[in-house]
């Protein structure tokens, strides 16, 4: 007990007396984690640029405008029932022309045209949303089945094919991309922390000699250097989350007007992933520095 | 007790520290090995602080056969040896306090121990007012005299005092032999390795005299010549 207590107070002493190279280890491994941070900050903000572009596609299916009112509602509770499906909306013939009639308001002619047809032209529209942009060709293939297909006139999704491809194919990329760059920036930040450690160590090594000189056993020379190196690590950690939320806190509504007046989702992912991010990377930090230190000592206890 | 039987040490590839060197010095001591520049006297001190193993022979301290000690005994060793440095090796972001206690603390003494026997250790030695001081505030003979309180606190029965005189002036040299010669007054073997003629033939103590690593002379109560 008492030989712990000389190593955990031995560990705050030599933090205070070696405040400079304390310091400047606590700015690499900030510098590190930071560095991480804005990244996975960056690829937030991507997921959500392509969670709001992947948002706005849905699927729409025009049926003639004859169709049975059962079969409409069949085909909505036929696509409800995959679990591939998000939500499905059944637009009746009436709710279609209002809708057209209103968005052509402004034209005078189209709705003159409109007026004048004595019967509604326009058919019924199922607007099915996927959970996943990947999942709407099957939806459509289930959609046209014998049962439905004939009643079908068009479907919007021949429009959107394009569109959907590339922003299925670009979310890929951006996650791959942006998780291949954090773990990147990772490894550099480790390295340099692992550096930070060694210097800070090489510059103490007649000390770590002397120590042992006086009959010091290793793991009572060691001891302290391994846990003043978490101390850094914890310092690093606690400098690192209020450096980040506070550029949250500043950025975050400035960035708003690039999403279209919604939230970057930022702050929400940080508030939501606290526990995994916090521990992760004071845990890697904090283990990293032991091990690093335990390590350097050791190359400076001779005999 | 320490014993050396044949002991050699030649570092690679052909450099020889000591050649085939053979001594006994007895419990309460004092002996003065002495020998110019690459005689192989600081090879002896390593060899009995077991910083470095002997290439050939037996060493044996106390009845204790260091000569192949496992490394995780050389710090109950080093506990037992007190060990004088000519470049004091104190450490810089410690107190004197500090210092002396470090000694201590490493062997696991209590803290009321601990606090009860560094005033006393440092009164010996005349530092009982720099106790809050950090070595770099201290003179060359002061921190000498740190190192002596050190190396004093676990009542060992040798002090080995490497060239313990190198780096000071003739006032303090003088103050650290009356120092080494009471400690040996008190029973303690003190094994004093210099090349400093005057010290050595002040004492009037045993002299063992150390040539290209090997002992040309041992005598009871020598003098180191100048023309050896």
């Amino acid at each position: 007990m008492t030989t712990a207590w000389r190593i955990f107070a031995a560990s705050w002493k030599h933090f205070a007396r070696n405040l400079w190279i304390g310091l400047a280890t606590v700015f690499v491994f900030t510098v590190a984690l930071l560095s991480v941070n804005v990244l996975i900050a960056t690829n937030v903000m991507l997921e959500q640029t392509v969670a709001y572009f992947e948002e706005k596609i849905d699927v729409t299916i025009t049926f003639q405008p004859d169709t049975p009112e059962a079969l409409l509602t069949q085909a909505r509770f036929y696509v409800q029932s995959f679990p591939q499906t998000e939500s499905v909306r059944l637009v009746t013939p009436q709710e279609a022309y209002d809708a057209f009639k209103e968005r052509y308001k402004s034209n005078a002619k189209i709705l003159e045209a409109v007026t004048e047809l004595s019967v509604n032209p326009l058919g019924a529209q199922l607007i099915i949303k996927a959970k996943e942009t990947k999942d709407y060709p099957f939806l459509l293939s289930a959609v046209r089945n014998p049962q439905f297909e004939p009643f079908i006139r068009s479907s919007s999704y021949d429009d959107h094919r394009d569109a959907i491809s590339s922003i299925r194919d670009a979310a890929r990329s951006m996650r791959l991309f942006g998780s291949g760059l954090v773990a990147v920036f990772a490894l550099f930040g480790l390295l340099a922390a692992f550096n930070a450690i060694r210097v800070a160590i090489y510059t103490q090594r007649e000390e770590i000699a002397i120590m042992r000189l006086v009959g010091a056993s290793s793991a009572y020379i060691r001891l302290p250097f391994v846990l003043e190196g978490v101390w850094l690590a914890t310092l690093a950690c606690v400098v690192t989350a209020l450096s980040v939320w506070a550029a949250i806190q500043v950025g975050e509504p400035r960035l708003q007007t690039m999403f279209a007046g919604s939230d970057p989702g930022i702050m929400a992912f940080y508030v939501a992933n606290r526990s995994f991010l916090v521990f992760t990377q004071f845990g890697i930090m904090a283990a990293l520095s032991a091990m690093v230190s335990w390590i350097a000592v050791g190359r400076y206890i001779k005999r | 007790m320490i014993v050396l039987e044949r002991v050699s040490k030649t570092y690679y590839p052909d450099s020889v520290g000591l050649d085939d060197v053979s001594l006994r010095i007895e419990a309460g001591e004092f002996v003065s090995i002495v020998g110019q520049s690459g005689a192989g006297k600081t090879t002896l001190a390593k060899l009995l602080m077991a910083e470095e193993p002997p290439s050939a022979g037996r060493i044996e301290i106390g009845g204790w056969d260091i000569t192949r000690i496992r490394p995780r005994d050389i710090p109950e060793l080093r506990r037992q040896i007190g060990v004088i440095f000519q470049d004091y090796k104190l450490l810089p972001k410690k107190t004197v306090f500090e210092n002396v206690s470090f000694a201590l603390e490493v062997a696991g003494a209590t803290s009321n121990h601990i606090r009860d026997i560094v005033p006393q250790v440092l009164m010996i030695v005349g530092l009982e007012d720099r106790a809050k001081r950090f070595p770099r505030q201290l003179s060359g003979g002061e921190q000498q005299r740190v190192v002596i309180a050190r190396s004093l606190v676990h009542r060992p029965k040798v002090l080995l005092a490497d060239e313990p005189t190198g780096n000071l002036d003739t006032m303090n040299t003088r103050d650290i032999m009356d120092l080494l010669v009471k400690i040996n007054a008190f029973g303690t073997t003190v094994v004093l390795v210099t090349h400093n003629r005057e010290v050595v033939n002040a004492l009037k103590r045993r002299v063992i005299i150390l040539k290209e690593g090997r002992v040309v002379s041992d005598v009871a109560h020598g003098k180191y010549m100048l023309t050896v």
